[in-house]
């Protein structure tokens, strides 16, 4: 009996142990290339994009540090969506003594659609206790939370990471170079894009998704925090597809409302029906990637002359 | 209810409490009323068709002549082919009670072993009812035997502190198997044979190499878990897997492989089969055919094609499982036509059968077999077992990239390698949990409580929440 009782206190100790150290310090974990801890590591920085895998596919980083010498960051995770961004945004800002030009979010009108969720475990990974309590009650008070989504979020998700990191961290931060992706990736081809199913028809808009992009505006006034959303360009079938126009013209509609500035996808010269541009709807290939990054800057640089 | 529920645990604690406080003689009225109340849990309307199976069995086996068996088969087989392929009959799909193909195959064994005068009928309705409907045995097998089974629900059981601890660390091994490892590739397997096209050859082997894991550690973990509950009530039940990835052959892979289900179609189909009239008719016409063939050989062709046809389409009205079925009994065919052939080749090239390498190519090459037939089970559609096949022999380069696209359906990027290293890691720790088991069944040493602690720590971070159903819950 005492070596079962010292065998199952053994196994919840460790359990515990596991959990606590993934919910409060994953966050000073050694990432390199990616995420929000090494962000603030890079010191002072002039643009810093807060976004999903879109500005990550789609920021050449190379080409953006030539533009600011060095003083840029892409922090972007999977299918990111605005409460998370604006849980982000606080994090940064709390957890950095460092001074940021210019904060980049992204305007992506299909993120009105989202559900409040965990779309990458790494936002787990990169967030304090306090920023992941916060993300939790969001997504509690969306309703779509039962106890195995519970358990998922503070227990099982990215523990795969958590245990496997010395092996796998030295092999993955050579895919990112200060948060965007570094792969050459090419274009399927125009018969793969033009024919690529999908379907945003039924998509609605969710409330907290809204109601976060206004947080986000606060959070930069009250900090002084000068700041700019951007669309990034989807192939043309997305681009000129009848939901995707509706949620644009509505986050545009908030944008203006508060008048804050905003970069569209048309302001920007870039051919949203040239193919080679693509990896899929609204991922670039490394050659689309390069083409539209330069494009930005000159944007990006003209509204700052301005 | 599952069996990875907390309802299921808290009814687990319940029913020991329970039987071990009772008097020993009435022990069995509590697991009678346990697998009752078990079934009803999941639809109480449906336990009326357990009725009427069990009713019907014993009452027409109490006198067991020809005609009485028949009958038993007909309600019974009746019940199953309405719910099981109603769809296909054109009915309204029906949800199927718990458990009905194997109280079914329970039903019928019993019935056949009463009308072979190899067991005396039960007389008493009650014992019979807790032999079809003994709860751990009920949603899955193992298929139990009338005369293994009934002296053991009849003894008396004390409370035995060993059977609780061996049984628990049984069932901490099936929640391993069916939560950690069974879950985690579910996945991978999900994402690649939904939509086959989509991917390479490479990954293409490696979900069907992790559909061989899946099958095995999800139907083998459901067997430790009531394997271990049943060991809790002093009952053992009939094991159903003895390492079968590890067979040298096809034939001892289904030895090995679901053995209950395999020796209920030996005893009450095959070997029936084997010596009928017709299949001694049937073999001599063949006979006149191929005038070299032995006689022996002739007359297992027919009983093997129906056998596996049968395995085949109990699974369900589909192609794929026909076809499976058909693949196996070809194969099986094929390793009984070919034997003496191939002892003479072995014997011309001094091909020695007891190297460690010729186990390993044995072993090996019936895994690949295996793998092949488990794959045209799992395809969704005959067109996709065509896909596949086509982008594995066609698309068989190994390089960077085609092994960073074999991750991808793990996510993109960052989880991939980290869910694949997991995984490798878990499957070298399940074989090392397995070997234990088995080489040290009697003995309950230190290195047990290490791994107990080792696989609460791996279900209670790796596990899958709500991989709840098992997949052969589903036959």
């Amino acid at each position: 009996m005492k070596k079962i009782v010292i065998t199952v206190i053994t196994a919840l100790a460790v359990i515990c142990a596991a959990v606590i150290f993934k919910n409060v310090y994953s966050c000073e974990m050694p990432i390199k290339n990616r995420g929000i801890r090494d962000a603030i590591n890079s010191g002072d920085l002039e643009v810093v994009f807060l976004g999903s895998s879109t500005f990550r596919a789609n920021v050449d980083m190379p080409l953006m540090d030539e533009a600011y010498n060095g003083r840029v960051y892409d922090i972007s995770y999977g299918g990111n969506e605005l409460v998370a961004t604006a849980i982000q945004y606080e994090e940064i800002k709390k957890r950095s003594p460092h001074d940021y030009g210019l904060f980049v979010f992204e305007l992506g009108p299909m993120m009105l659609t989202q559900e409040v969720s965990l779309s990458d475990s790494r936002v787990i990974w990169d967030l304090s206790w306090g920023g992941k309590r916060k993300l939790w009650e969001s997504m509690r008070s969306s309703g779509k939370t039962g106890l195995s989504v519970m358990y998922e979020y503070f227990v099982t998700s990215g523990m795969d990471d958590l245990i496997t990191f010395p092996v796998t961290e030295p092999f993955y931060s050579t895919r990112y170079y200060k948060g965007a992706k570094t792969d050459e990736t090419v274009s399927p081809g125009k018969d793969v894009l033009e024919t690529e199913e999908f379907d945003i028809s039924k998509e609605e808009f969710v409330k907290p998704q809204e109601d976060a992009v206004y947080d986000i505006i606060k959070a930069c006034r009250s900090d002084g925090q000068d700041f700019i959303f951007v669309e990034s360009p989807c192939y043309h079938r997305l681009q000129e597809d009848g939901k995707y126009k509706e949620c644009r013209e509505r986050y545009i509609l908030l944008l203006e409302k508060e008048d804050v500035p905003y970069i569209l996808a048309d302001d920007v010269e870039f051919d949203t029906a040239c193919a080679d541009f693509f990896e899929d709807m609204n991922h670039m290939s490394a050659k689309g990637r390069k083409t539209y990054t330069k494009e930005l800057i000159r944007v990006l640089k003209e509204r700052k002359e301005k | 209810m599952s069996l990875v529920s907390l309802p299921f645990f808290i009814f687990i604690c319940v029913l020991l409490i329970l039987y071990y406080r009772m008097d020993s003689k009435h022990q069995w009225k509590i697991l009678l009323l346990a697998g009752l109340f078990f079934h009803a849990w999941s639809n109480p309307y449906l336990i009326v068709f357990l009725l009427i199976s069990i009713f019907a069995a014993w009452k027409l086996m109490l006198n067991p002549v020809k005609s009485h068996f028949v009958w038993v088969i007909v309600i019974n087989l009746g019940i199953l082919i309405l719910f099981k392929y109603s769809v296909n009959l054109g009915v309204k799909d029906l949800a199927a009670p718990l458990g009905i193909s194997y109280y079914t195959f329970m039903t019928i064994g019993y019935a056949h072993d009463c009308y072979d005068k190899k067991i005396e009928p039960q007389k008493n309705l009650f014992h019979y009812a807790l032999f079809v409907s003994y709860f751990p045995q009920m949603t899955q097998g193992p298929i139990g035997v009338y005369q293994e089974m009934m002296p053991q629900f009849l003894n008396t059981h004390s409370f035995d502190p060993d059977n609780i601890k061996k049984g628990a660390y049984r069932i901490l091994i099936g929640l391993f198997k069916k939560l950690v490892i069974a879950g985690r590739v579910a996945f991978y397997i999900d994402t690649v044979y939904s939509s086959p096209e989509n991917f390479g050859g490479l990954t293409l082997i490696t979900a069907t190499f992790f559909y061989l894991i899946q099958l095995y550690a999800d139907f083998s973990g459901y067997m430790d878990i009531v394997c271990g509950i049943s060991q809790m009530l002093g009952i053992s039940l009939k094991e159903n897997f003895q390492r079968p990835y590890l067979a040298k052959s096809i034939p001892e892979y289904w030895r090995r492989w679901h053995i209950s289900l395999n020796d209920w179609y030996r005893v009450h189909v095959y070997m029936p089969a084997v010596t009928a009239g017709w299949n001694r008719k049937l073999s001599k016409t063949m006979g006149k055919i191929f005038k070299k063939a032995k006689k022996g050989t002739l007359r297992l062709i027919y009983p093997t094609i129906l056998v596996w046809t049968l395995t085949g389409i109990w699974h369900g009205a589909k192609f794929s499982y026909l076809a499976w079925g058909v693949y196996f009994a070809v194969i099986m065919l094929m390793s009984f036509c070919t034997q003496s052939y191939v002892k003479k080749i072995n014997e011309k090239i001094h091909w020695n059968k007891d190297s460690i390498f010729v186990k390993i190519f044995q072993i090996i090459r019936t895994m690949i077999i295996v793998a092949v037939g488990e794959l045209i089970f799992r395809s969704e559609s005959f067109s996709d077992t065509m896909t596949i096949f086509k982008n594995i022999f066609t698309d068989t380069r190994i390089s960077g990239s085609s092994i960073a696209a074999a991750m991808t359906p793990f996510g993109n990027g960052n989880q991939a390698a980290a869910s694949m290293l997991i995984i490798a890691i878990l499957i070298i720790m399940q074989a090392v949990v397995e070997i234990s088991k088995e080489r040290n069944e009697k003995a309950f040493t230190g290195h047990r409580y290490v791994y107990a602690a080792l696989m609460m720590i791996t279900i209670a971070l790796f596990g899958v929440s709500g991989a709840s159903n098992f997949m052969y819950q589903a036959f």
